[in-house]
């Protein structure tokens, strides 16, 4: 068969080396080749192909040099789920013998119907932004679109991704209390059986609308640039102004009176709404549990259905906009930005004066990476702003006298609670700083710097930011709490003993084991040194808490309505809880010193020999 | 083959590439020059796809990029100049994928890889992890990529970097060949001499503007230059005051 007819029967013509291949008319070797594109099955196969390869050497690598990571990430969440399951049926028993039963009908609604839209919320906005970072900050995608694929065809690759990250807490949280309802009703099998298809169906709704709205606003923002701050500040504006007048008004009875409770339910009724996807998922479980299958099968078809209808509009819209979309986030990623001296990098530098001028310079350089980083800084502002608005309203608790056993026990949960907050931020923003500076060794190496300056830079930049909000939102949780001014100054010291500690401890370890080939500092906060770091910082604030906040509390906090305390119930306690106070206080800052001093020592003598 | 019909992309108030008209045809090696930040790589995202003109139009095989992506994606294989791999495949994998999604079967997608291995010298290394290559087989492995499916039209950006000496010989030929068989390479690059060496046109672009469009020789007529090398003369083009005067060519002279 000669070239020009191979060629226009539609056939590529993969010749041998050093022969003519583009022979024929321009025509006839554009149309052989593209007749050859593939159809959307075949592109699909294919990606599922990539799919499946690529987890399975993630898995295969985790097992091999991750399962210590594996493993503790597959017992955390097996305990979690014990627990919430263990939870969930007490709860679910106390209500069904505590509530008649008609109420305990409305009541299991209202429950499932909160609990279902606010994780409908949480879908919808995380399966958005997982999506907006895998379709336009993912290098891979700058390669699947010079390949033939259809852009909707990357949507839905990247859709299943996104939808995969987004849901799995939504499975791990889920299931767990409805198994458990499912238990303390009787639900008869089906209930058993229907529940995932109806959380998988159910799932699909939110993440799909996510996905849509995430691609409909970046091409709407990018387009008018100024709609993103009047978007952010009218949704800012909005929520704070609806914050304030729940807690205002929702919560003007006396809390846990059952007059309190019925202003709850009816401001939550809204939960039930019959055209929410939440409500026809608890609809379709609910009626699986009351033996009524046809019921529940119809609400599964509506789920069913709408999920598909939101994937095939989330696929239309991608095929329609994606390309276009990218293009533009692809102008907004090159437009160039003028910085200069921020008068918070000139407050910061004056405050570092007494420092040595190496370590200032490196300091600096540290802030204004993190604050030119909004990933970094919004993450910090988002968990410690609920923080802050959490313990603003728990003032309501000390103006009552029938708590002030819970204000106390309170008060030393939410020291344990920064606590865990502060070592989550120094893995997930400390620990990996080493490894990335190692990418950019070529630089710091070559400066006349001590590479033990460059350590201790980082301590000091950790300790800095981890005392102030540390210190910061205790102060104010024992401000608005009402605890004497013995518990507040032992807290405070405290707060200084594990920000120390914790800071010591993930800048040692990330110069001890970094990783210098990842450079995602989320990826390396995941690998076995942020997982080592967490669980060490874990035990660093058990040991601080179990040795001085408890004995703390046990002595000088009350637990009775009359405002007495342990001491003065069992008087034969006192000369132990006296000790045990004593000597914890004291303990704990050397706890705190020892936590930090060998990561520091070890991370120092590693780095110094370490060769890049 | 590939034509650019009064392209305009701005970014913001910046015009990246201002009103170009380009066309190549079959059996070219044209060799697009040009300083940091001139529009070279612009011109090539709107070639592949990547980016979208703010105004005119790109065709590729009578195809408009911006309609018919997929047709146009098609007939190019594309070296970008910082490439991307997925590290948690093997370079076969990664290979079997690109082939599939250009709808070769299976019989020619072995033989396309086995041909491509050779030619790059990768077979060794052809079942490891992408996470294991160093910078030159990353660039080969791309390379062996673009070619997989013979594509009639060849766009590569800085195609010699991170490449040993042997491996930038080899590419060098490949690029000829590829034109000598009547397809088209189209190519950005810094390094003049082989531009000079191996180019059959060169389009000399700065700051948006194409400032040339011809052979070094005609280049050389028009500068009145005849022993000048194609580095003194794309220096003496691309001074601000040349630019200034806007575009010339010299097929538009001729």
């Amino acid at each position: 068969m000669s070239r020009s007819a191979n060629l226009s029967a539609g056939t590529i013509d993969i010749a041998t080396e050093g022969t003519p291949f583009f022979a024929g008319s321009l025509q006839s070797v554009v149309n052989s080749y593209t007749a050859r594109l593939p159809s959307s099955w075949t592109e699909g196969t294919t990606f599922s192909q990539l799919r499946r390869r690529i987890f399975r050497t993630v898995l295969w690598q985790t097992i091999q040099n991750s399962w210590l990571q594996l493993g503790v990430m597959a017992l955390l969440s097996a305990v979690l789920w014990l627990a919430l399951f263990l939870l969930s049926a007490d709860g679910f028993l106390f209500l069904k013998n505590t509530i008649p039963a008609d109420l305990l009908v409305e009541v299991i609604e209202v429950i499932f119907g909160v609990f279902f839209v606010t994780l409908m919320i949480m879908l919808a906005f995380s399966s958005a932004i997982l999506l907006y970072g895998s379709l336009f900050r993912s290098p891979d995608v700058g390669l699947l679109l010079t390949l033939p694929v259809r852009a909707e065809r990357i949507f839905v690759f990247k859709y299943g991704d996104a939808f995969f990250l987004s849901s799995w807490a939504f499975l791990l949280l889920g299931t767990p209390v409805l198994l458990a309802y499912g238990v303390v009703v009787q639900a008869p099998w089906y209930y058993y059986l229907l529940m995932p298809a109806n959380l998988v169906a159910f799932t699909h709704i939110p993440a799909s609308f996510g996905a849509i709205v995430c691609l409909v606003l970046v091409h709407r923002i990018l387009r008018r640039p100024g709609l993103l701050a009047i978007l952010a500040g009218t949704v800012v504006v909005f929520g704070l102004a609806w914050g304030v007048w729940y807690v205002r008004t929702a919560l003007s009875e006396q809390a846990l009176a059952p007059e309190w409770f019925q202003q709850i339910f009816a401001r939550l009724r809204f939960t039930q709404h019959r055209l929410l996807p939440s409500w026809w998922l608890s609809s379709a479980l609910l009626e699986a549990s009351r033996h009524q299958p046809v019921e529940s099968l119809a609400f599964l078809g509506v789920l069913v259905a709408n999920a598909l209808f939101f994937r095939q509009i989330g696929v239309w819209t991608a095929a329609g906009l994606f390309r276009r979309v990218f293009s533009e986030a692809q102008a907004g990623q090159t437009r160039r930005r003028k910085v200069r001296l921020h008068s918070l990098d000139r407050w910061l530098s004056a405050s570092l004066s007494p420092l040595p001028l190496q370590t200032r310079v490196l300091l600096l350089k540290d802030f204004r990476l993190f604050r030119r980083d909004p990933v970094q800084w919004t993450q910090v502002l988002i968990f410690f702003g609920l923080l802050v608005l959490y313990f603003i309203n728990i003032r309501r608790f000390s103006y009552e006298t029938y708590y002030q056993g819970w204000v106390n026990m309170v008060s030393l949960l939410n020291l344990a609670v920064v606590a865990l907050l502060i070592s989550t931020f120094t893995t997930r923003f400390i620990f990996p700083m080493i490894s990335l500076e190692g990418r950019n060794f070529w630089i710091l190496g070559l400066l006349p710097l001590k590479r033990e300056t460059l350590l201790w830079s980082k301590f000091w930049f950790a300790t800095v930011g981890t005392v102030i909000p540390c210190c910061g939102l205790i102060l104010l949780s024992d401000s608005m709490l009402g605890v004497s001014p013995k518990i507040l100054a032992t807290h405070q010291l405290l707060c200084v003993s594990l920000a120390v500690g914790l800071s010591g401890l993930a800048v040692g370890l990330g110069a001890k084991i970094p990783n210098f080939r990842e450079p995602s500092p989320a990826k390396i906060a995941a690998g076995f040194g942020g997982t080592l770091n967490l669980i060490l910082s874990t035990v660093l604030i058990v040991s601080v808490v179990m040795a001085a906040g408890l004995p703390t509390h046990l002595l000088l906090g009350s637990w009775t309505p009359g405002g007495s305390t342990i001491a003065e119930l069992h008087p034969q306690l006192e000369p132990l809880l006296r000790w045990w106070w004593l000597l914890g206080t004291v303990a704990s800052p050397v706890i705190g010193g020892l936590f930090a001093a060998v990561p520091m020592w070890l991370g120092i003598r590693a780095f110094c020999r370490m060769e890049f | 083959m590939i034509d650019f019909v009064h392209v305009t992309r701005r970014f913001g108030k910046v015009v990246a590439v201002n009103d170009l008209c380009l066309s190549i045809g079959r059996g070219e090696l044209f060799a697009f020059l040009g300083p940091n930040g001139a529009g070279k790589t612009t011109t090539i995202k709107m070639l592949v796809g990547l980016l979208q003109p703010t105004a005119g139009r790109v065709l590729v095989g009578g195809f408009d990029v911006g309609q018919h992506t997929r047709e146009c994606a098609q007939l190019m294989g594309y070296v970008p100049d910082q490439p991307f791999l997925y590290e948690k495949l093997s370079g076969r994998e990664f290979l079997e994928f690109v082939a599939q999604i250009r709808g070769m079967s299976r019989q020619e997608t072995e033989r396309a890889i086995r041909e491509q291995a050779e030619r790059f010298e990768l077979v060794g290394f052809l079942d490891d992890l992408v996470e294991t290559y160093s910078h030159g087989m990353r660039q080969r492995t791309v390379f062996a990529a673009a070619l997989l499916h013979r594509p009639p039209i060849l766009v590569v950006d800085e195609p010699m970097v991170g490449l040993d000496p042997k491996s930038t010989r080899m590419v060098k030929d490949l690029l000829c060949d590829w034109a000598r068989q009547g397809g088209v390479v189209f190519m950005s690059i810094h390094t003049l001499s082989i531009a000079e060496e191996i180019a059959t046109r060169i389009g000399i672009i700065h700051r948006g503007q194409l400032l040339f469009d011809g052979t070094v020789e005609e280049l050389r007529r028009q500068m009145a230059a005849p022993d000048e090398s194609l580095e003194s003369m794309f220096l003496q083009l691309t001074l601000e005051e040349r630019a200034a005067q806007g575009p010339v060519t010299a097929r538009e002279a001729s």
